[in-house]
């Protein structure tokens, strides 16, 4: 179960360590009831400052991602999905991902790839 | 008078043979200290390089002994042959960095990694300092047993040096011990969890979880050999025992350092497969410093793997890794000075 960060990215560590847990949180490769590594493990092994993986998982829990306990560390827990989503979040929603569009056509991706990888994922949200 | 310098010859050749070979055992993309491409080494620039180091190491062993067949003078001896072997690497350092490639800029880490902790549990890496511990309580309980003098230093037919027994030589030399022994125990739990494992998934995360488990047993087993010459010295056993204990430890490293050897810094000699780009160990070459010391202050481990050579190093970016050096250097030095005053 890999998490990845990008260390040439322009996207704070402590962004891309939230993001990338979240993916693998909302696919169901972590749940409920796992471990998280602990703080320091995580730190050390990703060359980063303890404080910025402290953050990431305080987002997390605050998100009610996870749990954190002094004695037991960052455990997956149930969340319970929100029943509607408010109508701004539809909007900032769509607003992030014609940014991401443009900031991939800026770096020369082309447009039949970037439809090729939407239509992907649209595919894959209907499946699963 | 002459076999003491064909000895001390034959060690200094056996040295430069291991430091000759060092290049070889780190981990493929790293070349003396600078992040390359795996198959760099291969190429002419590399062989050149290398040669030219193998040159100034054996140029500066064979001033070494020169040296010391003429005149005798043993520290010179080794100075010339520390300063060479230091002026090679840092030379060959220099010359590598031409050749440095982008490592990878994308880190992985498997989040369910298998956890690991002190072979045998925490207890038996520590046995050797409780030992020295229960030894101090019964010297305290049983004073007027102890010798009159006790030996601190063995030659080949027994003991030839010894202190008078006073409550500050003897537990100064329990506590010298202890102190040692704390410090093995000590690296041994802080490999584990006080560095950044380079490879947390696949076969050469493996790997490097065998080699990281084989340098903790080494550090264990080492603290057992350091705690014996306490007990020697106090119960005063026969020569031929601390002869014994004298072969078993050299057998014992040696086969440490073979399997070591064969494993590769971090077992990338092991490792099914070369990483296919360069990825190093995860550290910026910059951080470096004459491919030798390594000084991140953003990282936050204490320990690291050594670019140049096997096992691990401090971050001198760390402060604890400063105080760490403080003890390593004063402690057993006051302790030495009690024992010896």
């Amino acid at each position: 179960m890999p998490l990845q960060i990008d260390l040439n990215s322009s996207i704070p560590v402590y962004r891309q360590i939230v993001d990338g847990l979240r993916i693998l949180l909302v696919n169901g490769e972590l749940n409920a009831g796992d471990s998280m590594p602990s703080v320091r493990r995580l730190a050390l092994d990703l060359g980063v400052h303890f404080n910025t993986v402290a953050e990431a998982y305080r987002t997390l829990a605050e998100e009610g991602w996870l749990a954190i306990g002094r004695r037991t560390g960052a455990r997956v827990v149930q969340r319970a999905t929100p029943n509607r989503a408010d109508p701004q979040s539809g909007e900032a929603f769509q607003r992030r991902l014609r940014e991401l569009v443009a900031e991939q056509q800026s770096r020369g991706v082309t447009r039949g790839r970037i439809a090729r990888e939407l239509r992907r994922l649209a595919d894959t949200l209907e499946r699963t | 008078m002459l076999l003491p310098k064909i000895v001390f010859t034959v060690i200094l050749m056996l040295m430069s043979a291991l430091f000759s070979i060092i290049p070889g055992l780190t981990r493929p993309d790293l070349f003396f200290a600078v992040t390359v491409a795996p198959d760099f080494r291969q190429t002419t620039g590399a062989r050149r390089i290398l040669r030219r180091f193998w040159m100034m190491v054996w140029t500066a062993t064979l001033a070494g002994i020169a040296v010391e067949l003429a005149t005798g003078l043993t520290l010179v001896s080794l100075l010339i042959l520390s300063a060479g072997f230091l002026g090679a690497l840092v030379s060959s350092h220099g010359r590598a960095l031409a050749y440095a490639a982008a490592p990878n800029p994308v880190l992985e880490v498997n989040l369910v990694a298998p956890r690991e902790g002190l072979p045998g549990g925490p207890i038996l890496a520590f046995l050797p300092v409780l030992s020295l511990a229960g030894l101090g309580l019964w010297v305290g309980l049983n004073w007027d047993r102890l010798p009159t003098r006790f030996p601190v230093h063995w030659g080949f037919q027994g003991p030839d040096r010894w202190v008078t027994s006073t409550p500050a030589t003897v537990f100064g030399l329990l506590a010298l011990q202890a102190f040692l022994c704390l410090l093995l125990a000590g690296s041994a739990w802080g490999v584990l969890n006080l560095s950044r494992r380079v490879s947390t998934s696949g076969s050469r995360a493996a790997s490097e979880r065998r080699f990281r488990r084989r340098v903790v047993q080494l550090m264990i087993v080492a603290g057992f050999f350091i705690a014996c010459p306490a007990w020697f010295a106090l119960f005063q056993p026969s020569a031929m025992l601390m002869n014994v204990w004298g072969a078993a430890l050299a057998v014992v490293m040696l086969v440490f350092v073979v399997s070591l050897i064969h494993l590769g810094q971090g077992g990338s000699r092991e490792a099914a497969a070369a990483p296919a780009a360069a990825e190093g160990d995860h550290t910026p070459d910059a951080c470096w410093k004459w491919g030798v010391f390594y000084f991140n202050p953003a990282d936050p481990a204490i320990l690291t793997e050594k670019r140049f050579g096997i096992g691990y190093t401090l971050n001198f970016g760390n402060r604890w890794s400063w105080a760490v050096m403080f003890a390593v250097l004063l402690i057993p030095l006051a302790l030495a000075g009690l024992l010896l005053r």
